[in-house]
C-alpha cells in the first residue's frame, strides 16, 4: 500500500533523524561521564583519558555514529558504560514495569475523562460543568513532581498505602491473588498522579471539541428537527468532535514509554525513568540514545493509529491523500 | 559442632533452597578469625537500607560510583582496614604486618584457612592476583593511580601460601591506610574472564550468584532490576564476636533503590527501610521533630571531613578564548581581593541557615571533624564588612556615587560564581555569599549549572570566574589531600597544570606535601602538615565556608549502630549490626 | 453572561495590574535578606492587645525559639499605608521608595511568611509573577503561532507537506531535549541578564513545545477541510487563503484556547527544569519556578505550609485564565453563528 508505504519510509527517517540528532547534542552537552572521577583526587587525568579511550568516547562524532548505525543495523544498540552490559535487556527489563504503569494510567485517564468531558459539555453552564472547570485548571496549575511529593507525604503520614517501590520485600512469599494486590496497591499512587495530570488535558478538550461541535449549525438544525438529544451526541456530534481527542490519543501512546519519567523517580517505581533520568545525567549515551529510539518507535506506533483512527472516526477525511483540485 | 565442609556445603544448599538464609559455619581447626572482643548481639533479622540510585556493578576493580561501591564494599574485605570509629588501621585480613624501618616494605602475614563466600580457601596467590588486576593499565582501575607512587607502581611477592611483601618504589607515609578500599578477589573465579580480557563483563548486575565470591560479611543472593539488591550472611566470615559466635548477625542486607533523597525519608518514615546513611540538616530536623511517630534512633555525628569553599579561577588561560574572565584574574589574583572576600562572608549565617546549625564554620581545610590533624592555631576571625573595605581601600579599589566597587582602573567589580544546581547546599551557600558581598559593593551573580557541566567548566574549559564546591571525605589522613595542594596536583582547583609553583607559598606547599609524605613520624608530619592549613589560611586559593555534620538515622529496634564521619558512616560495621528484635520486621516472612 | 465576563475580567486586568506595580504593592525588596528570619511563619495580623480593641492592625516582631517563632507582644507594630521603604523602579523606569503599606523597623510584616533566606515571600510571589506569567504567556503564544502555522498547512495541504510537517513534529517529540538544554547553556555566556533570560526561557519553552499544538491542529484541519460546506466553498473556486481564514481558523479558536490554558500554567512550572540546566530565572531573582523548585523538596513541604503561596498564585491565575477561555470560547461561537 501506498500510504504505508510513505509512512514506513517517514518512520525510518524519523529513526534516522532521532539517531543522528541524538549523537548531535549528546556531542554538545558538555561533560562525560568519567567527569566526576575528576573531583577524587586520587584518580590522574592519565587514567581518565584512557577509560574515555576504551569506550571510544574521544572517537570523532561521525565515527561513533557510523559505528553504533552499523551495530544498530543489526539489533545492537550499544553498551551502557555505567553497568557494562548491553543496552537493549537494560531498557526491557525496565520497560515492562513503565508500560505497566502508563498503560493502566492511560485506561484510568481516558476511561474517566471522556465520559466526564461529554457531559460537562452537555451540561454545559450548570453546575457540574463549572465545578469540574475550576477543578480541571486547579489540577493543571499544580506542577507533578509537587503533587506527587504532596500525595506522598498524606500516604506517608496516615500509612494507607505501600509507599513507594513496586512490590513489597516479601512479594516473592506471596499468592498470586496477594502478588496482584500487592502491586496494585503500589500502583496506585503514581497511577493517580499520571491519570490526573493526563486526564485533565484531555478532558478539557474533549469538552471544548463537544461544546463546539454542539454548536455547529448542522447540529443546531437537526435539534430543530426533533432529533433526540442522545441520538444526537452519539451519532453526530461525537463523530466531529473527536479529531483533538484522537491526536491526543495519540500523543498518550507515543508517551506510553517516556510520559512517566519524574513520577517514577519520585515514587521510586523501577521502571526507565529512573535509569533514563540517572543515564542522562551522567552521560551514559548509549542508555540514552537506546531509550530515545524506544521511545521514538512508541511514537511512531501511536501516531500511526491515531491517524487511522481519525480515517475512521471520519470517513470523509482521506488523512494525507492530496485533494482533488 | 565439629561438620565436615561438604556437610556444610549440603546444609547451606539445603537451607538456601528454603528460601532462608545460610547458617552461619562454626569454625574449622585452624582458621584464624578475627575476634571482636566487645561485640556482643544476636542472629537473625534483616535490614533494609534505601540508596539514592541503584549500583551499577558488582566488580569492585572499575566500580566507580558511591552506590556500587556501597554494595561492593559489604560483599568484600581488604587486608588492612581503616577503623572508621578510631580513624585508624586495623588487621583485617592480614591478621599482622611488618614495616622495614625504612617505611617501603611490608610484610603481612594473612589470616590462615579462612575462606570466599563459596566456601574456596583464600591465599596469598589471591592477593597477588588481586593486586594484578587493579594495577593492570589495561583494565583503568580507579584504584590504581593509588598505588603509583612518584610515577612507579608498588610490587607484590609471595613469600608463602600466607604471607605476601609489598614494595613501595618510595618512602610513603601510613601506606598501611592504602589498603583500606582494595578488596581481595578470588583467583578462581575471576582468572578465566580476565584471561579472556573480558574482566569488565565479569560481576555486573546480571550475574548469577554463585559467580561472585568475596570475603565480605555478606555475599549476593538476589538483585531485582531498578528495585533491590539482597545481599545473605556469608557464612565463611572471617570475623566472629566476643561468644566466638561468627558474623555477622543479620540475615539479610537489603539495597532498596528509593530514587531521591526524599524519598529516602519518606520510606524510612514509613517503616520500609531502616537505616539512611546521610540526612541533609532539614531532613534530619524534621525527623526528630517527627520522632514520636518514627521511632528512629537519629545521630549527630559532628562535623564531616567534607569542606565546601569559594574559589576563583586563577588559571593561565593565554590561548583560550576567555579575554573577559582573564581582565577579571587581576582581581583573583590579588590576595588582598580574596582577603577582603573572605573577610565579609557571614559564615555563621551559612551554617545556620544551609545546615540548620548542624555544621560548623571553616577557615581552613582541616576542620574540627579531624581532630588529628587539624590545626588549632588558624584564626577564626569574625565576619567584618568593615575590615572588608578597609582592604579593599588599601589594595585600590573605591566606590562609585550607587556604592559600586571600582578596581583601580574604575571598572566595577562584577563577577559570577557557578556552582551544581543538584546539590542545594551549595546553592544556597552561594546565594549568600552573593548577598554578603553586595554589602562591599560587588556585583556577584549566582550561576547554577548542571553538575558535570559545572565540572567540564572548572577541569577542562576554565570557562568560569568564580565556584563553590566541596571536597574531601574520604580520610582523614593528608596524603589524599597530595593533588589539591600540591601545584602540580589533578585537583589543584583554582590552577589546573602548573608545570612549576606559580607562587612562592606554593612552591614551599609543593615541598611540605612532599616532605610530609615520606615523613613517618605523626608528630613530624603534624608539623609539616600545620604549616601547609596555615600557608593554605593565609594566600587563601580556596575561600573555606563550613562544613555539614554527618547526619544519620537508624530504626530503633538496629543494634550496634555506631555510625562514623568517614564514608560509609553506618555500613562500615554492617557485620556488627543486628536486630534487637528479630521476627517484628515488616518484610520478614 | 455580559457581566461575568466584565468581573473575569476585572480580575485579569486587577492580577496584572498587582503584578505589574509589585514594586508598589510588595513591602520588600525580594532579594532582601533577613537572616534571623529563616522560614519565618506568616505574621499575624492583630486588632486587639491588652489595652483592647484598635482600628488599624498591627502586627508584633518575630523572634526564633528553639521550636519554631514566638510572637514578642511586649510592643505592637501598627500597619501603616502608603510607606516609604526601600526604593524600586515602576516598570523599570520611575524610581520611587513608596509602597503600600510597611510596618516600622526592626520589625517585619510577612504576609506569607519567609524563606530559607528570610526574604519575604509575599513580595517574591509578586516579583516572580511578573517574569513567570509573561514568560508562561509569551512562551505560549510562541508555540501556539507556531504550533498552529505549521498544524493548518499540514492539514491542509495533506501530502508531502503533512508528511514533512508531522516528521518534524515527531522529530521534536522525541528528542533529548535535556541534551539540548545543556549543549545551549555551554554556548550562552556565562552571566545572562535577567532580560536576556527572560527571552531565552520564553524562546526555549515555545520552541520545544510547539509540537503537540501542531498536531492537535493537524487533526483538526483535517477533518475541517472535508466538510461539506468548505468542499462547497471550494467548489465555488474558494481560494486557500480565503479557506484558511474563512472556514478552517474559526474551527480551530476551542483548541487554541483549550491548549492556552493547558499551557500557561505548565510552562511557568517548567522554568523548574530550565533552572536545573542553568536556564531559568537564577538567584536572587524571584519567578514563580526557582519557587516552586523549593517546594519540590519533602521537608519543605510539610514543614513550611505558608511555602505553598507560589503555587497557590499560580492556581488563581491559572483559573482565571482558563474561565476567561471558556467565556471568550462561547462569545466566538456566539458570534459566528
Amino acid at each position: 500500500m501506498n500510504y504505508l508505504g510513505r509512512r514506513l519510509v517517514r518512520a525510518i527517517l524519523l529513526l534516522v533523524g532521532v539517531s543522528a540528532l541524538c549523537f548531535a547534542f549528546t556531542e554538545m552537552a558538555p561533560g562525560s561521564f568519567f567527569d566526576e572521577m575528576r573531583l577524587n583526587p586520587q584518580i590522574s587525568p592519565a587514567t581518565i583519558t584512557s577509560l574515555e579511550e576504551h569506550y571510544g568516547l574521544n572517537q570523532p562524532l561521525f565515527v561513533r555514529y557510523e559505528r553504533w548505525m552499523q551495530a544498530a543495523a543489526h539489533g545492537d544498540f550499544g553498551y551502557s558504560i555505567a553497568y557494562n552490559t548491553p543496552v537493549a535487556p537494560l531498557l526491557w527489563s525496565r520497560a515492562k514495569n513503565t508500560l505497566l504503569l502508563t498503560i493502566v494510567a492511560m485506561l484510568l485517564a481516558w476511561l474517566i475523562s471522556v465520559p466526564l468531558g461529554v457531559w460537562a459539555a452537555a451540561q454545559h453552564g450548570r453546575m457540574l460543568d463549572k465545578m469540574t472547570g475550576v477543578t480541571s485548571s486547579l489540577f493543571l496549575a499544580v506542577p507533578e513532581v509537587v503533587f506527587a511529593v504532596a500525595l506522598l507525604a498524606i500516604v506517608v503520614r496516615w500509612r494507607i498505602l505501600p509507599f513507594g517501590g513496586m512490590k513489597s520485600a516479601d512479594f516473592d512469599g506471596l499468592s498470586t491473588w496477594a502478588r496482584f494486590w500487592d502491586v496494585a496497591g503500589h500502583m496506585l499512587l503514581p497511577v493517580l498522579i499520571l491519570a490526573l495530570a493526563d486526564g485533565t488535558i484531555i478532558f478539557r478538550h474533549v469538552r471544548a471539541s463537544v461544546l463546539e461541535a454542539l454548536e455547529a449549525p448542522f447540529v443546531r438544525a437537526s435539534r430543530s428537527f426533533g432529533i433526540s438529544r442522545t441520538r444526537l451526541l452519539f451519532r453526530h456530534v461525537l463523530p466531529v468532535a473527536a479529531g483533538p481527542a484522537i491526536s491526543l490519543f495519540g500523543f498518550s501512546l507515543a508517551g506510553l514509554i517516556s510520559g512517566s519519567l519524574l513520577v517514577e523517580v519520585v515514587c521510586g517505581w523501577p521502571g526507565l525513568g529512573p535509569l533514563i533520568l540517572d543515564a542522562t545525567l551522567s552521560r551514559d549515551f548509549y542508555l540514552v540514545i537506546g531509550g530515545l529510539i524506544f521511545s521514538a518507535l512508541f511514537m511512531i506506533v501511536g501516531n500511526l493509529i491515531a491517524d487511522i483512527m481519525l480515517v475512521v472516526a471520519d470517513p470523509r477525511i482521506r488523512a494525507g491523500v492530496p485533494d482533488a483540485p | 559442632m565439629k561438620t565436615s565442609v561438604r556437610l556444610v556445603l549440603v546444609v547451606c544448599l539445603l537451607a538456601a533452597s528454603c528460601l532462608a538464609a545460610p547458617i552461619p559455619e562454626s569454625s574449622t581447626a585452624g582458621e584464624e578469625l578475627d575476634h571482636a572482643e566487645n561485640v556482643s548481639g544476636h542472629y537473625g533479622g534483616q535490614l533494609t537500607i534505601g540508596e539514592r540510585a541503584e549500583p551499577k556493578t558488582l566488580n569492585p576493580v572499575i566500580a566507580t560510583d558511591a552506590v556500587s561501591r556501597e554494595v561492593i564494599g559489604r560483599m568484600n574485605a581488604d587486608l588492612i582496614d581503616i577503623n572508621h570509629a578510631s580513624q585508624q588501621t586495623e588487621p583485617a585480613l592480614a591478621k599482622s604486618w611488618k614495616k622495614s624501618p625504612d617505611g617501603r616494605t611490608f610484610t603481612l602475614e594473612l589470616r590462615k584457612g579462612i575462606r570466599f563466600s563459596d566456601g574456596y580457601p583464600f591465599d596469598a596467590d589471591d592477593v597477588v592476583f588481586s593486586f594484578a588486576l587493579y594495577m593492570d593499565p589495561q583494565i583503568d582501575s580507579p584504584q590504581r593511580d593509588l598505588l603509583i607512587i612518584d610515577g612507579k607502581p608498588l610490587t607484590v611477592a609471595k613469600l608463602s601460601p600466607y604471607t605476601v611483601r609489598f614494595t613501595l618504589p618510595g618512602p610513603y607515609a601510613a601506606a598501611e591506610r592504602l589498603f583500606d578500599g582494595l578488596p581481595m578477589l578470588p583467583k578462581h573465579l575471576l582468572e578465566k574472564p580476565y584471561r579472556e580480557g573480558k574482566f569488565d563483563q565479569a560481576w555486573s548486575l546480571n550475574a548469577v550468584p554463585n559467580e561472585i565470591a568475596g570475603l565480605g560479611p555478606f555475599r549476593l543472593k538476589q538483585y531485582v532490576p531498578g528495585q533491590r539488591v539482597v545481599l545473605e550472611r556469608n557464612p565463611y566470615y572471617w570475623r566472629a564476636d566476643r561468644d566466638n559466635h561468627r558474623l555477622p548477625y543479620l540475615d539479610e542486607l537489603v539495597f532498596l533503590f528509593v530514587g531521591t533523597e526524599d524519598a529516602q525519608v519518606m520510606r524510612f518514615e514509613a517503616g520500609e527501610t531502616d537505616m539512611i546513611s546521610r540526612l541533609s540538616s532539614e531532613n534530619y530536623n524534621l525527623l526528630s521533630r517527627e520522632r514520636s511517630r518514627t521511632s528512629a534512633q537519629l545521630a549527630d555525628m559532628g562535623s564531616s571531613l567534607e569542606y565546601n569553599f569559594l574559589f576563583f579561577n586563577q588559571n593561565d588561560l593565554s590561548g583560550k578564548k576567555l579575554d573577559e574572565i582573564a581582565r577579571k584574574q587581576k582581581w583573583f589574583g590579588d590576595l588582598k581581593f580574596r582577603q577582603a572576600v573572605s573577610a565579609a562572608i557571614d559564615r555563621d549565617s551559612i551554617v545556620r541557615l544551609v545546615y540548620g546549625t548542624r555544621g560548623a564554620p571553616l577557615w581552613g581545610n582541616v576542620g574540627p571533624g579531624n581532630k588529628l590533624w587539624m590545626d588549632n592555631a588558624i584564626p577564626h576571625p569574625q565576619a567584618s564588612v568593615d575590615q572588608a573595605r578597609q582592604i579593599l581601600k588599601s589594595a585600590g579599589y573605591s566606590w562609585n556615587q550607587a556604592g559600586q566597587l571600582l578596581d583601580s582602573s574604575g571598572a566595577p567589580v562584577e563577577f559570577s560564581i557557578i556552582t551544581s544546581s543538584s546539590n542545594t547546599q551549595r546553592m544556597k551557600m552561594a546565594t549568600l555569599v552573593q548577598d554578603d558581598l553586595s554589602h562591599l559593593g560587588m556585583q556577584v551573580h549566582v550561576v547554577p549549572l548542571e553538575f558535570r557541566a559545572t565540572i567540564d567548566r572548572v577541569f577542562q574549559s576554565f570557562d568560569y570566574e568564580a565556584a563553590v564546591m566541596g571536597l574531601g571525605g574520604g580520610d582523614a589522613d593528608p596524603n589524599p589531600e597530595m593533588n589539591v595542594w600540591t601545584s602540580s596536583g589533578t585537583t589543584h582547583l583554582w590552577h589546573l597544570g602548573e608545570t612549576q609553583p606559580a607562587t612562592a607559598w606554593e612552591k614551599e606547599i609543593d615541598q611540605l606535601m612532599q616532605q610530609q609524605m615520606v615523613t613517618l613520624d605523626y608528630a613530624k608530619r603534624k608539623r609539616l602538615y600545620d604549616r601547609v592549613q596555615e600557608l593554605i589560611a593565609q594566600n587563601l586559593p580556596f575561600i573555606f565556608l563550613a562544613t555539614p555534620n554527618i547526619l544519620t538515622a537508624a530504626d530503633s529496634r538496629v543494634g550496634n549502630f555506631h555510625p562514623a564521619i568517614l564514608d560509609p558512616y553506618t555500613l562500615w560495621n554492617a557485620d556488627e549490626l543486628y536486630i534487637r528484635t528479630p521476627g517484628k520486621n515488616a518484610g520478614a516472612p | 453572561m455580559r457581566l461575568k465576563t466584565f468581573l473575569l475580567l476585572a480580575a485579569l486586568v486587577a492580577l496584572h495590574l498587582i503584578l505589574l506595580f509589585a514594586g508598589f504593592v510588595a513591602p520588600y525588596d525580594p532579594a532582601a535578606q533577613d537572616r534571623e528570619l529563616p522560614y519565618a511563619p506568616p505574621t499575624g495580623l492583630h486588632f486587639k492587645d491588652a489595652s483592647g480593641w484598635h482600628l488599624r492592625p498591627f502586627i508584633y516582631a518575630q523572634t526564633i525559639a528553639p521550636d519554631g517563632y514566638v510572637e514578642n507582644t511586649s510592643r505592637s507594630f501598627p500597619i501603616h499605608l502608603f510607606v516609604r521603604a526601600s526604593s524600586y523602579r515602576v516598570m523599570g523606569i520611575i524610581q520611587t521608595n513608596w509602597h503600600l503599606f510597611g510596618v516600622a523597623g526592626p520589625a517585619r510584616i510577612t504576609l506569607f511568611g519567609t524563606d530559607g533566606f528570610g526574604r519575604d515571600e509575599f513580595s517574591r510571589v509578586l516579583y516572580g509573577g511578573q517574569v513567570s506569567v509573561a514568560a508562561g504567556v509569551a512562551a505560549t503564544l510562541i508555540a501556539l503561532l507556531v504550533g498552529s502555522t505549521f498544524g493548518m498547512l499540514a492539514g491542509f495541504f495533506g501530502d508531502w507537506a503533512d508528511e514533512s510537517l508531522m516528521g518534524t513534529t515527531e522529530l521534536f517529540l522525541c528528542l533529548p531535549w535535556l541534551y539540548f538544554l545543556l549543549g545551549m547553556r555551554a554556548f550562552l555566556p556565562l552571566q545572562v541578564s535577567a532580560l536576556k533570560t527572560f527571552f531565552l526561557v520564553t524562546c526555549v519553552i515555545g520552541l520545544i513545545g510547539w509540537a503537540r499544538p501542531a498536531r492537535l491542529v493537524r487533526g483538526v484541519v483535517l477533518s475541517a477541510r472535508s466538510r461539506n460546506y468548505v468542499l462547497a466553498a471550494r467548489g465555488f473556486g474558494a481560494s486557500n487563503f480565503y479557506l484558511l481564514r474563512r472556514h478552517i481558523l474559526p474551527e480551530l479558536s476551542g483548541i487554541l484556547l483549550t491548549q492556552a490554558t493547558v499551557l500557561v500554567p505548565r510552562y511557568i512550572a517548567a522554568e523548574v527544569t530550565l533552572s536545573f540546566f542553568g536556564l531559568g530565572v537564577s538567584e536572587p531573582i524571584a519567578s514563580w519556578g526557582n519557587m516552586l523548585s523549593t517546594l519540590q523538596q519533602y521537608s519543605v513541604l510539610v514543614s513550611y505550609a505558608w511555602m505553598l503561596a507560589p503555587m497557590g498564585a499560580l492556581v488563581i491565575t491559572s483559573v482565571i485564565y482558563s474561565l476567561l477561555a471558556d467565556t471568550l470560547h462561547s462569545q466566538l461561537k456566539f458570534h459566528s453563528s
